[in-house]
């Protein structure tokens, strides 16, 4: 039997992998369709709305489960964690209600952008995109601003054991909000530019390089091309950020244990608390002084200045930093040799099959590396969830069987996940749909009715 | 006024609305479980239809909801979340299954097939199994019992939610819903899909329900004497107007119904769920969980709940017009800017053919 605290920790994490994949891409894809459906109306290319079309199918169905994974997250903060939620609710719910209402624009436009294509004009259908992509991306910045809070908190005053003199603003705006907020962000357009264009790879790489493939492939490496660079920049005020406001956290990812100056990075291997090592690592000597402060004579605190129960899991922090950034690196490589052969070989796709290997990996990669950088955030939280004032263990629900919740919650994502991989496939596999153009605007023939009825 | 009470008075609007939008939602998928034999087909495909564009907007007020509570009540909401653990767990995992069951078998291309079968059978029995979990949380925390008397809240005090009283309130709370969807759906079978056999047949499982609602509903006022007493204090004082409205609306939504003026109807049953909730909470008041936590002594910071209430209003600035948007342009027969020609022209003609059915 699992003990209910690391149930209720291991049902978190579930959720919240399951639901951030959904969250990406609801950041990401609406961001696609406004840009594709734009062209499409400005172009009169019919091309551009067929891949408006499948995309927005595809949409459909994955927003809807992102609806409902976020669901599940909104009841379990109360009903794993009531002593976390009674404390941020007080002073950090604002960002919650908040996104709320971005979800609830959200929900709405999406509800006339999906159903709507034969009830709006052309133009009004577009503009409904807009509010989509505003609102994914501003529920992103409320909710990551609410994370951001857990790491920094602010804006609120202890006495006598009692939580006053409340601040919303100031707890929204708190020191790491900036950073942790732009990141997310950004990690949303690469992982959505790379999760696209991966698709469209394995398309080209089986031979199907008509207009269709061409310009999705296209429009999803541009995308990526944008967000990568930006976003390994962000990473890097991250780091900094860490550096100064949450050090346990900056030595746990970097592996060091002892104080010095002058430390050096330590790429991959594998961090071991007990000898105080990273066992199998690159190092790089000075390095991690000039990364944290521009100067190598730098001291950097080792996991050795603080007290053993305040360490977080460094071997895990630790690898899981490491992907993140490996992951990055790799796309930014992608991207990079993908358009320098577009413009070598005079703006025509490039075909070379390793080349296009690369993009289909790099789409999971950015996937893992947005898993893994939540991972560095919240097990570098550890032992904390609300970071010095509140321990994880005095998060937790008194309830009982807490073990048996995790079980049940994770078959559900089990079935969740099998049914929707099943349903994905099937609808990649119609034909594509008939797209012509009338005074009304474009017309769409479905291959086959898919109203539904048992 | 004490901006604790302004808060809840708008948590308890969003209840309503969830309870109207969601409700029926739930309800669509009660009746989507008896839709069987020749029709099976239509119904399901009625049910489709009505549900498709508004479902995830519908759900959004429960999030709000949720999300308001601990914002504005954060201890009462961690009594609650403690004390209701397991029909709130119950509660989310049908709503859960239930969403996704329903785009699952929406979007399935093979309609017949063994895949959207099977979800469709998950998204009916979810259906009624999330509104009755709901319904007898409500009646937990009304009957004063949810939290032992050493008002430290438990997960394992499972008498408050075995009670008659709160087994009655579930099953009521399934049929509430099941009327107002059938109310909904007998407008939408006539003025949408014009099908005469299919609104009847809608006419008739409204006028039932409704029925069995009400009989419930006294049996659960009956019940309250003992079990809720201070649910049937309130009524019997301080909302005893709201009570008695409540009846009487009951009342004339069956009668609408009888002589086929549905819109009227649908317009009645809102209110009459409007007023039902209402008449809970005023006789509920000040308790948010009686008999430990009151709007006194659970509510947040009062400057907290002012920055809150702005943001909602904020929020309702951008939300109001853009709900009547989605439903102009799903529900209502009313042309508004942004719709196609064919499609404004197609409105147009619909409304001119119902007011000449049914001058009104
Ligand atoms: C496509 C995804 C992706 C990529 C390529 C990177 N990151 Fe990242 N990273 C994330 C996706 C992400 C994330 C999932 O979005 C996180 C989790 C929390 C957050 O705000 O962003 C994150 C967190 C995160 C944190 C922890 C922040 C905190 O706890 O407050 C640091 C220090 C970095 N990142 C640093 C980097 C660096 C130095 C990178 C490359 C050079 C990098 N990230 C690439
Ligand atoms: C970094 C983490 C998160 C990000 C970036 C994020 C972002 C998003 C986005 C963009 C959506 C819309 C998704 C879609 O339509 O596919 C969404 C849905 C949702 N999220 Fe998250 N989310 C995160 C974590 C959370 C957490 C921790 C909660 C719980 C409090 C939560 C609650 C919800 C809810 C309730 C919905 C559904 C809204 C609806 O019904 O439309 N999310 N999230
Ligand atoms: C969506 C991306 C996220 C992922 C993948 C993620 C992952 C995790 C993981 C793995 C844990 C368990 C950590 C442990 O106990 O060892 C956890 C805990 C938790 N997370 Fe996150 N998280 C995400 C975003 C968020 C956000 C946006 C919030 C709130 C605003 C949040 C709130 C919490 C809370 C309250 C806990 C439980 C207490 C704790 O363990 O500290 N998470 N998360």
């Amino acid at each position: 039997m699992m003990p209910d605290l690391l149930a209720a920790r291991a049902q978190m994490g579930t959720s919240l992998a399951f639901h951030i994949i959904f969250s990406v891409l609801g950041v990401g894809v609406p961001l696609m369709l406004c840009i594709s459906e734009g062209l499409a109306l400005r172009t009169k290319n019919p091309v551009w709305m067929m891949l408006t079309r499948r995309w927005a199918r595809a949409a459909a169905i994955l927003f809807a489960i992102g609806a409902v994974s976020g669901t599940i997250l909104s009841f379990e903060l109360g009903l794993l964690w009531p002593t976390y939620t009674r404390f941020a609710g007080a002073v950090v719910g604002l960002p919650f209600l908040l996104e709320g209402f971005a979800f609830f624009t959200e929900a709405i436009f999406l509800g006339l952008y999906l159903y709507g294509w034969d009830r709006l004009s052309a133009r009004a259908h577009w503009l409904c995109s807009f509010p989509i992509w505003i609102s994914g991306m501003a529920s992103a910045w409320f909710i990551v601003s609410a994370n951001s809070w857990m790491n920094t908190p602010a804006g609120f005053v202890i006495k006598n054991g009692k939580v006053v003199d409340i601040n919303p603003y100031q707890a929204i705006f708190n020191p790491s909000t900036p950073f942790e907020t732009v990141h997310m962000i950004l990690a949303s357009y690469v992982a959505t530019g790379f999760g696209m264009a991966a698709v469209y790879a394995f398309a080209y790489l089986r031979g199907k390089r008509d207009e269709y493939y061409r310009k999705g492939l296209m429009l999803a490496m541009i995308l990526a091309l944008v967000a990568t660079p930006l976003q390994l920049i962000s990473g890097d005020f991250n780091a900094r950020f860490l550096y100064v406001y949450q050090p346990v956290k900056f030595a746990a990812m970097e592996g060091v244990f002892r104080t010095q100056s002058g430390a050096p990075i330590s790429i991959g291997g594998l961090a071991d608390p007990s000898t105080g090592q990273v066992k199998y690592a690159l190092e790089i000597p000075d390095a991690l002084s000039v990364l944290a402060d521009y100067n190598p004579n730098t001291v950097v605190k080792g996991l050795d200045q603080f007290p053993r129960e305040d360490w977080p899991n460094s071997t895990l922090v630790h690898t899981s930093f490491d992907g993140m950034v490996g992951s990055g690196m790799f796309a930014l490589l992608v991207a990079l040799v993908f358009w320098g052969l577009f413009l070598l070989k005079k703006r025509t796709l490039p075909s070379n099959r390793w080349l296009l290997w690369g993009v289909i990996l790099a789409g999971p990669l950015s996937f893992l590396a947005v898993e893994l950088g939540w991972m560095v955030t919240e097990l570098g939280r550890q032992p904390w969830t609300i970071y010095g004032y509140l321990r994880t263990k005095d998060a937790v629900t008194t309830a009982p069987l807490l073990n048996v919740s995790f079980l049940v919650f994770s078959l559900i994502y089990v079935l969740l996940a099998v049914a929707l991989i099943w349903l994905l496939l099937k609808v990649a596999r119609r034909p594509l749909p008939q797209v012509t153009l009338s005074e009304e605007g474009y017309d769409v023939k479905e291959p086959e009715i898919e109203k539904v009825g048992v | 006024m004490d901006v604790a009470l302004v808060a809840l008075v708008v948590l308890w609007w969003a209840l309503i609305v969830y309870a109207v939008l969601g409700g029926a939602d739930f309800g669509a998928g009660f009746w989507d479980l008896f839709a069987v034999g020749q029709s099976a087909k239509k119904q399901h495909q009625l049910i489709n239809h009505a549900l498709g564009p508004v479902w995830e907007a519908n759900h959004v007020w429960l999030i709000f909801l949720i999300v308001g509570l601990f914002n504005v009540f954060p201890s009462a909401f961690y009594a609650l979340s403690i004390a209701l653990f397991f029909p709130f767990t119950i509660v989310l995992i049908g709503i859960v299954l239930r969403g996704s069951a329903f785009v699952y078998r929406y979007y399935a291309l093979d309609e017949s097939g063994l895949f959207a079968r099977i979800w469709s059978r998950v998204f009916s029995a979810t259906s009624v199994i999330t509104p009755f979990f709901l319904g007898l949380s409500a009646a937990a925390v009304a009957s004063g019992k949810l939290i032992s008397s050493n008002g430290v809240p438990q997960a394992n005090y499972l008498a408050a939610y075995f009670s008659p009283f709160a087994l009655v309130i579930g099953v009521m709370a399934v049929a509430l819903c099941a009327t107002l969807a059938a109310i909904y759906l007998v407008v939408e079978a006539r003025d949408t899909e014009n099908d005469e056999a299919l609104t009847e047949s809608y006419r008739m499982k409204a006028l039932i329900m409704g029925a069995i609602t009400a009989v419930l509903g006294a049996l659960g006022l009956l019940l309250s004497i003992s079990e809720a007493p201070t649910i049937w204090q309130g009524m019997l004082t301080r909302a005893i107007p709201v009570v008695v409205a409540t009846m009487l609306i009951g009342l004339a939504t069956a009668i609408t119904l009888f002589r086929r003026s549905y819109r009227i109807a649908r317009i009645l049953i809102i209110a009459e769920t409007a007023f039902l909730l209402g008449s809970w909470g005023l006789s509920q008041y000040p308790y948010i969980i009686p008999p430990f936590y009151t709007i006194a002594n659970s509510a947040n910071e009062p400057t907290v709940i002012k920055v809150l209430l702005i943001g909602i209003v904020c929020g309702l600035v951008i939300l109001l017009p853009s709900l009547y948007y989605l439903f102009s342009v799903f529900k209502l027969p009313y042309p508004i800017p942004g719709l196609r020609r064919s499609e404004q022209a197609r409105q147009t003609q619909e409304r001119k053919k119902n007011e000449m059915v049914h001058p009104s």
